[in-house]
């Protein structure tokens, strides 16, 4: 079957080159008024809605296409400004796409200026609490003070007092990990131009022993990105004994800070 | 950190892509698009290829699965 279906990649507001080592990805730039859009045309064996929402059962098959979508958009992104699109939107015609460009040309032009120039950067805080648990006593006074009581106490007292701190390091770390992860947001936060914050995955999704205490994106103008990444790896080394793993990864595309609004008569 | 975005990819977690590729930041339009639902759908998928890496670590290791 020909391939006769849109894949919509990225949305530029310059010319978009294709660089020589893609070009067997079948990319194609289509100018549609002011705009610029990257697509392939793929195959209704594939990406027909039927077809498109059974492969997405299939793991490795949205691996493959999901790594694809993000290696395209971020190989444009070194030379030109870009808005990303949602992995696998699709287009059934090239009319549909060209009256989506209209709609949204204004939005989209407010779009590119609220992100020229900056990166998206993702940061995302794991807690391991065995690390934290074993050094409480240092990071909390509540544990330390009755850790203080426990050993001044006789045996019997000292056996109820041990109960009662079970549960109160369990508040406690509860309690560390909510500070750490709005602390480390709001150093991030303090070189943004803007944040989103995205859903925590729990250990069944990441295959990690530790816990997910934060996962945030961040709009940082590329001015700012040295600070950035400095205080990245000053608070990784400075918090790793203490049983937080800070990851930054970026940058990418600005997946998180595009809102796009369709003009009010549209549609 | 890489700073080339491509060899940045490969070693970047399954994860990781998948929370910026179907980010509910980015443009909801398109004939045909992944829903709410379909995401759920991809991420099971996630779920489910980690269990069977740990079983297959398991079974490597010599644990039975049902003395998980």
């Amino acid at each position: 079957m020909e391939n006769e279906l849109i894949y919509v990649y990225c949305i530029s507001d310059s010319p978009l080159g294709i660089a020589r080592n893609v070009k067997s990805k079948d990319l194609k730039s289509l100018k549609f008024d002011d705009f610029y859009v990257m697509v392939k045309y793929v195959s209704e064996n594939e990406f027909s809605e039927n077809n498109f929402k059974r492969n997405l059962s299939d793991i490795q098959w949205v691996e493959t296409n999901a790594r694809e979508h993000i290696s395209v958009i971020g190989m444009i992104m070194e030379y030109t400004t870009v808005i990303p699109f949602k992995f696998g939107t699709i287009f059934n015609t090239k009319a549909g796409l060209q009256k989506f460009i209209t709609d949204y040309s204004v939005s989209l032009t407010e779009n590119f200026h609220h992100i020229r120039g900056k990166e998206e950067w993702a940061v995302k805080v794991y807690c391991d609490r065995k690390a934290l648990c074993d050094q409480i006593d240092k990071l909390s006074e509540k544990a330390a003070d009755l850790e203080k009581q426990i050993m001044e106490s006789s045996p019997g007292k000292a056996f109820l007092l041990g109960r009662k701190k079970i549960d109160l390091i369990d508040n406690e770390m509860d309690r560390i990990c909510k500070d750490f992860g709005q602390k480390y947001f709001d150093e991030f936060k303090s070189l943004s131009e803007s944040t989103s914050l995205n859903n925590l995955f729990p250990k069944e999704y990441t295959g990690r022993e530790d816990i997910m205490i934060l996962n945030a994106t961040f709009l940082v103008s590329k001015d700012k990105v040295p600070d950035f990444k400095w205080t990245f790896d000053s608070l990784r080394k400075k918090d790793e004994n203490s049983g937080f793993i800070i990851e930054a990864t970026g940058p990418w595309p600005p997946f998180s800070f595009i809102s796009i609004k369709e003009k009010p008569d549209a549609r | 950190m890489h700073d080339n975005v491509v060899d940045r990819c490969k070693d970047i977690t399954i994860l990781e892509v998948l929370d910026r590729v179907l980010n509910k930041g980015v443009i909801l339009t398109g004939d045909i698009v992944i829903s709410v639902a379909d995401v759920d759908l991809v991420y099971l998928g996630v779920k489910l290829m980690l269990s069977s890496v740990e079983t297959m670590e398991q079974l490597k290791s010599g644990k039975s699965i049902a003395g998980k």
